[in-house]
């Protein structure tokens, strides 16, 4: 009878621990759960928003667009046993630059001879050539660490653009019970938006 | 998935609020250093999401008239889609078609494009994102465009949600490549003439933003045989973009809302020669790829 209530226990134990750890590292869902919404109606759910699995001390970027004529408010939630009581997070613009490069091309030639004629065969050249190529470059637009660690931000977005929400876990900085010797946890990035409104008269 | 993931989601909650965080003292706030090149920090781990197609719509709605249903792919090209590339580019071109319709009230439509979506879908393995209980949902609101809307958008993401669970990354680059292609298409059509001033016309210039991060986004299955010929052409638009000027200006003050406006104005400053050579590009894109297959002489999906 001990017997069976002990193999009971370690059943329902392994178990427990099997969903503790699947909770930690399923994230699919964990905005649509765990972020507040804004009390403000008139915002709507982004299809942007996305959970993910992020290791502490590891950053962790969500690639979106924002379209010009909208507000959005992005707010973060996570597990605070593992991601600790804040995440560091910066909206950064991603901008396609163009700029000139010389590049080396080698180009065949053909050979002529003491009357000019082409003969048939050919030599290679090398000339430089001025092309345009492009970079990404990355410009902050909102750093949480200059807004008292801000756990969520609003913006109007005046013009379409290329937006990197990053965010790094500092960690818990005690970790208790079963986030023991964790170091990925849950983080849900939670984005809302709606057509900016007119105030005032 | 809702209920699927809810359990366990509570559960871990409910386990964490067990002892809660501690009041421990911080040394004081960490600074993020992606993209720094003093950093040593790990390299960060990129993720990538599109907007819906309904972001758009519901945008351009407001400047362009009536939808016009003869602009969408017809249903009747679905059966002739034989490939796994095919068949991914044009669900989201469906898909697309499917939230055009119900945002511009062409009501008869959204229910021929929704089994349409459907169809696909079942082909791509997606049979989860369509139940029988929405389609009897969208028969049932067919008069209320507010909610037909919503079901549209709702079926969308659920496929999209349902890619990237599964992690079909090539799939999930063609369905969102069919569906900036026609998104695209779309809007345009309803441009009647060239105006830089158009606010249509400004909204075909910012897609170059979303080319750009879709094109990053695709860039991971760059070397898969059905996305590569895809994104080469894909990349063939870019390059239109990259030949436009890009004005930056700062942003005077708050929105009308009251809030901070984030960043500069970008003004994309698309011209008349550009319009055209990027809507012929589109046209063409387009046409090749909503083509039965097997009855073009290029096969784009091999």
């Amino acid at each position: 009878m001990v017997m069976l209530r002990l193999k009971n226990l370690v059943t329902a134990s392994a178990l427990l621990a099997a969903t503790v750890v699947n909770a930690q590292y399923n994230c699919g869902d964990y905005h649509k759960f765990n972020c507040e919404r804004s009390t403000d109606a008139r915002f709507s759910l982004n299809g942007q928003s996305k959970s993910a699995s992020v290791q502490v001390g590891r950053p962790t970027e969500l690639n979106i667009i924002v379209y010009g004529g909208q507000d959005y408010r992005i707010s973060f939630c996570y597990d605070e046993k593992i991601i600790g009581d804040h995440v560091v997070a910066r909206l950064v613009e991603k901008v396609r630059v163009p700029r000139e490069q010389d590049v080396d091309v080698v180009e065949k030639e053909e050979l002529r001879d003491a009357n000019g004629q082409p003969t048939g065969q050919f030599k290679d050249v090398k000339r430089t050539v001025r092309k345009t190529v492009f970079d990404d470059e990355r410009k902050v637009l909102w750093d949480n660490t200059e807004h008292e660690l801000a756990q969520e931000v609003e913006f109007s977005a005046a013009t379409t653009k290329r937006l990197v929400v990053e965010v790094m876990a500092p960690g818990a900085a005690e970790q208790k019970g079963r986030a023991k010797g964790l170091d990925i946890g849950c983080v849900g990035i939670l984005i809302e938006h709606m057509p900016t409104p007119n105030l005032g008269f | 998935m809702f209920t699927r993931t809810f359990p366990v989601t509570l559960l871990a909650a409910a386990l964490c609020a067990c002892g809660g965080p501690g009041d421990e003292q911080r040394t004081g706030p960490e600074k993020l250093v992606i993209g720094d090149s003093s950093a040593a920090a790990p390299a960060p781990a990129s993720l990538y999401q599109m907007p819906t197609p309904n972001e758009l719509f519901a945008i351009v709605r407001q400047m362009a008239g009536e939808g016009q249903k003869r602009m969408m792919n017809p249903t009747t090209s679905a059966d002739r889609y034989a490939t796994l590339g095919g068949r991914a580019f044009n669900f989201g071109v469906y898909c697309t078609d499917l939230i055009y319709a119900s945002y511009f009230d062409l009501n008869v439509e959204v229910v021929r494009y929704y089994l349409t979506v459907k169809k696909l879908g079942d082909q791509l393995g997606l049979s989860a994102a369509f139940s029988e209980q929405d389609f009897v949902r969208l028969e049932r609101n067919l008069s209320k465009g507010d909610s037909l809307e919503i079901i549209s958008n709702e079926a969308y993401y659920k496929a999209y949600e349902k890619l990237q669970e599964e992690e079909m990354g090539p799939t999930l680059a063609l369905v969102l490549a069919g569906g900036w292609v026609e998104s695209l298409h779309l809007v345009m059509k309803q441009v009647d003439a060239f105006d830089p001033a158009d606010p249509l016309v400004k909204r075909v210039a910012e897609q170059k933003f979303s080319l750009e991060h879709l094109i990053e986004m695709m860039d991971a299955y760059s070397t898969d045989p059905n996305v590569a010929p895809i994104r080469e052409r894909m990349i063939a638009l870019r390059d239109i973009y990259d030949r436009l000027q890009v004005q930056r200006t700062t942003h005077p003050g708050k929105s009308s809302s009251g809030r901070m406006v984030l960043g500069d104005d970008l003004n994309v400053q698309l011209t008349a020669e550009r319009y055209a050579e990027l809507q012929i590009a589109v046209e063409a894109l387009r046409s090749d790829l909503v083509s039965p297959e097997g009855t073009v002489s290029a096969q784009p999906n091999l």
